[in-house]
């Protein structure tokens, strides 16, 4: 337990940002929060970090607890989505700037910078200032200033959304191995699903300042706790489709599909696009009729979206895959891949004795 | 045609502020016969220094000056000082509902009083202090002449800084006292510069106060000292002109080596980056 956040609630004057979110991370942890904006994730960073004061609720530290400490003594370093750069000092003085407000020796500081430096490839830039840089060194200046202290743990609020998209995907990378060799507790906010996904060990979904599910990337992605999670994590997203069951089946327009449900309700089925077969010839029963409404080649896999009265149905289907628009194709929702969903709470539903 | 219309209106312009600059500097070089020349005598006449050499052999005038020099200096720097924390708390301190914007605006306000309503007041309190005829009031007085102004225009400097920097700076390890000194001090230095070159000026220039508030020799400043040449007999225009000559010249020094800041101040956004 390094990091523990215990019931956290925040209101900005009539907003809830934040209504008793509860985390614990392990240590050395990659923790993602995750949510679309204006979820309350950038705010609870900013109360661990001590940038923000909670209405409600504690932090906790590796055991101590510094809900009311100053930033300055909690040991903590953050990385800004503007890199936050001091502009009036080299980089070598921006890196080094932690050790130095600690009244380091200067030889000590400038050893540390070169050694910190080295490290993100940064050794030639030392004497640049900030507004020389580039983007991609900015942030790597940012990061070196944020791990060349140790902290206790690292705070990241959207720090590679300022990059473009193939240097974001270099540094993703790169930040989630120097993670690993050092090993601190990091919370990483981002509305990224795909960054969520590929860095975290676990990825807490925030909705409306609401904890919606605190799991690994992989219980996220195939046991999601409820319709938003189930819709806001993968990519195509998952499909759901409201209908209603009775007598044993799910109906739908233009979909029956056998449910163990017992009484007669509203549910949402919820499928992956991967969890669906497409056929372009007439299959024998089991299998549905939809038009195709748009089909997307993209080199390794076909995305394929079906008309289906009123609803559409996306699908992965093989690379290659010709589906000529308005034409007639076939599909099976794989039973065994189906998530359920109880329309009304929108909450999944594991086990049909909840009934 | 456009450009030949905006170059005569710059001229114009130029001409219609630097013409009562020329007839100082021309007064103070004539003689009194040449000084009352009708008509006046625009360029042909014998310059003389004589006038610059009696204000100069004038043991007060060197007093004058020393005094003008410690006054606004002294006040500039305080106000400073005092200013910029000030500003610094209400653009970044949590305040409750609209206090930060009311009590700015109380600040301003301090401005808008017609100087010349304080008078009494002052006079009472500076008497109260055994304040009157000493550098000391004056400075005081110039602090708090200066000190609204000072708020103001620091505090939008100030807000004009990217909050993330000192957020930063915090998680840095650096206290409160700390981002103030090392991390906004240095990037609202144009704004500084400004402010204080506008500081400067006031105090420098001020006379009211100065002339109510100083009877003695040993505190008089340079405008006072000036008009002390008004005498219940004549008016020496010649070493009132001199001495308006030299009492010039250290704004125009001033002003001119901060006229990077003064620029960059008033344009800010520089810094942003």
């Amino acid at each position: 337990m390094s990091l523990r956040v215990e019931n956290i609630s925040k209101r900005f004057g009539a907003h809830d940002a934040l209504r008793g979110v509860t985390l614990e991370t392990h240590d050395g942890e990659f923790v993602v929060l995750l949510g679309p904006s204006g979820c309350g994730k950038s705010t609870l960073l900013r109360i661990i970090a001590g940038l923000e004061e909670p209405d409600q609720g504690a932090v906790r530290l590796q055991g101590r607890d510094i809900t009311a400490l100053d930033p300055s003594r909690r040991d903590v370093a953050m990385v800004f989505q503007g890199y936050a750069l001091y502009p009036h000092m080299t980089v070598a003085e921006n890196i080094g700037y932690p050790l130095r407000v600690r009244r380091r020796p200067s030889s000590e500081i400038s050893a540390e910078v070169e050694k910190v430096a080295a490290r993100l490839g940064l050794s030639h830039l030392l004497r640049n200032q900030p507004k020389q840089l580039s983007g991609g060194e900015r942030q790597r200046v940012a990061l070196a200033r944020a791990i060349i202290r140790r902290p206790r743990a690292f705070l990241m609020d959207e720090p590679l959304s300022n990059l473009d998209s193939r240097l974001r995907i270099d540094m993703r990378a790169e930040l989630k191995h120097l993670q690993h060799e050092l090993g601190v507790v990091t919370l990483y906010v981002t509305h990224d699903q795909v960054e969520a996904m590929t860095l975290a060990s676990r990825i807490a979904i925030l909705k409306d300042g609401l904890l919606q599910q605190y799991a690994t990337p992989h219980e996220i992605y195939h046991r999601p706790v409820n319709l938003f999670v189930a819709g806001f994590v993968g990519s195509p997203s998952m499909n759901l489709l409201p209908g209603h069951v009775e007598s044993g089946f799910f109906r739908r327009a233009g979909l029956s599909i056998e449910c163990s449900a017992g009484a007669s309700r509203e549910l949402t089925l919820g499928i992956r696009p991967e969890d669906v077969e497409l056929s372009l010839i007439q299959q024998a029963p089991g299998w549905s009729a939809a038009r195709v409404w748009v089909a997307e080649d993209l080199g390794n896999e076909t995305l394929i979206r079906l008309s289906l009265d009123g609803a559409f149905i996306t699908l992965r289907a093989p690379a290659g895959t010709r589906a000529e628009i308005d034409s007639l194709a076939w599909f099976r929702i794989r039973p065994e891949h189906v998530h359920w969903f109880d329309s009304k709470t929108t909450q999944a539903i594991r086990q049909w004795r909840e009934l | 045609m456009k450009t030949i219309l905006k170059y005569a209106a710059a001229l114009l312009a130029i001409t219609f502020a630097l013409t009562p600059i020329y007839w100082l500097i021309t007064i103070s070089l004539k003689t009194e016969i040449d000084q009352f020349a009708s008509p006046p005598l625009w360029f042909h006449f014998t310059p003389t220094l004589r006038h610059y050499e009696g204000i100069f052999a004038h043991d007060a005038f060197g007093r004058y000056f020393l005094n003008s020099l410690i006054v606004s200096t002294c006040s500039t720097l305080i106000a400073l000082a005092l200013g910029l924390p000030a500003a610094y708390g209400l653009a970044r301190f949590r305040w409750p509902r609209d206090w930060a914007n009311g009590i700015s605006f109380w600040i301003l306000s301090n401005r808008m009083l017609p100087p010349i309503v304080t008078i009494i007041p002052m006079f009472l309190m500076l008497r109260e202090l055994r304040l009157l005829n000493s550098l000391a009031g004056l400075i005081l007085v110039d602090v708090a002449l200066n000190l609204p102004f000072v708020v103001w225009m620091m505090r939008g400097f100030v807000e004009d800084l990217p909050r993330e920097i000192e957020e930063a700076a915090m998680l840095d390890g650096e206290s409160r006292l700390g981002v103030l000194l090392r991390i906004v001090l240095p990037l609202v230095r144009p704004g500084l510069a400004a402010t204080a070159v506008f500081c400067l000026i006031v105090a420098w220039n001020e006379f009211l106060f100065a002339l109510i508030l100083s009877q003695t020799e040993s505190a008089m400043t340079l405008p006072v000292g000036i008009a002390s040449h008004v005498t219940q007999y004549e008016i020496q225009w010649g070493a009132m002109s001199a001495a308006g000559v030299v009492a010039i010249l250290p704004v125009l020094i001033f002003a001119s080596a901060a006229q990077r800041y003064f620029v960059r101040g008033l344009s800010l956004g520089a810094i942003k980056g």
